[in-house]
């Protein structure tokens, strides 16, 4: 159960200790294929929270979200329109939905659990 | 159990993908963001401003440094040019006064030496047998014409304004009495001198019709004295 947590501090550690640099203008596909990381997470937190989590789901929804916005952003960049504006948005919509259903959860949980006892 | 702990290690691994881009990603934005605020810009402004204007006073004052530099170069000519000037004229003053005879001169030349007749023959007047004055002046015009630089006469120095007369059984030469033999030294070329002196028909036949004696000599060196004008 320990097990991704250790995982998620040797990924911030290995973060903070990567000394290379990615050019300026790379700097919004790595921005926002955070928020994809970060959307996908949520959305999976959520998932299990409702019962209908799928491993597999996540695992390819965690990957391919990430490498579709930053293709998405690639693809703006080139067509001159700021699309990754649009998957900004997306996931930031997303994210707050997300997190207002997970609160929504935990929130009925938590009544629910009180009237009990 | 097997299970789950499966499921755990890919979570693990998409929680290290995730943690490794939010770490980089803060990294990154700390450190491309340095927090620049509107008062910083301006500030920034303000001194580019201040560097602008110093930068163009130094551009200004490098301009009037060179500007002097040149000038003092002109200036430094000049003067070097003056005092190679003055040296020029040191030199010509010394030279002159070699010829005017107020320096000691050296160099060589030759020596004239005229003699009284040893052998007198039975004639009743003597002055025809003795240097006179007019014998001294034609050795040193002609000394002068072939072109001495300096003459002396029994080493008192003579110079332009100098004169010779008949004093009886002496000659004075600006004032100071001298007797015969003369000696009468002349620094220039020996050569020269010595032609010049013993041209055919030339002045030592006159002298020597005259029934003096004279001796020319070349010396490699003659020293003479500064004329004094103490008289």
């Amino acid at each position: 159960m320990w097990l991704p947590f250790i995982g998620l501090i040797v990924g911030i550690v290995l973060g903070w200790l990567t000394n290379w640099r990615i050019p300026e203008e790379y700097s919004s596909y790595l921005s926002i294929a955070v928020l994809a990381a970060l959307d996908t997470l949520i959305g999976g937190i959520r998932a299990h929270l409702q019962h209908v989590y799928d491993e597999s789901v996540f695992l390819t929804g965690f990957f391919f979200n990430i490498i579709l916005a930053a293709s998405l952003a690639f693809l703006g960049v080139h067509l001159g329109v700021d699309l990754y504006l649009a998957a900004v948005f997306a996931f930031g919509v997303r994210l707050f939905q997300n997190i207002a259903v997970i609160r929504r959860i935990l929130l009925a949980n938590w009544l629910k659990r009180r009237q009990k006892s | 159990m097997r299970k789950i702990r499966g499921n755990d290690v890919i979570l693990s691994f998409v929680f290290l993908v995730l943690g490794f881009m939010l770490s980089f990603s803060y990294q990154h934005t700390k450190q491309r963001h340095p927090d620049v605020t509107d008062r910083q810009w301006q500030k920034e402004y303000e001194y580019r401003q201040l560097l602008i204007q110093a930068q163009k006073e130094t551009s200004k004052l490098k301009n009037r440094l060179l500007q002097k530099q040149e000038q003092l170069q002109h200036s430094e000519k000049e003067l070097a040019d003056e005092k190679t000037a003055y040296v020029g004229l040191v030199q010509e003053v010394e030279q002159l006064r070699m010829y005017t005879g107020k320096v000691k001169v050296q160099g060589k030349g030759i020596e004239v030496t005229l003699s009284d007749a040893s052998y007198v023959p039975n004639e009743q007047n003597a002055a025809n047998y003795i240097v006179h004055e007019q014998h001294v002046w034609k050795v040193v015009h002609e000394l002068l014409i072939s072109g001495a630089e300096a003459i002396a006469i029994n080493g008192q120095r003579i110079s332009h304004r100098s004169y010779i007369v008949c004093n009886g059984p002496v000659i004075e030469v600006d004032g100071v009495q001298h007797a015969a033999p003369f000696v009468i030294a002349a620094i220039g070329d020996p050569h020269v001198l010595t032609s010049a002196l013993n041209i055919v028909g030339g002045v030592k036949d006159e002298l020597v019709d005259d029934h003096i004696v004279v001796k020319i000599a070349s010396k490699e060196s003659l020293v003479f004295d500064p004329v004094f004008h103490s008289k």
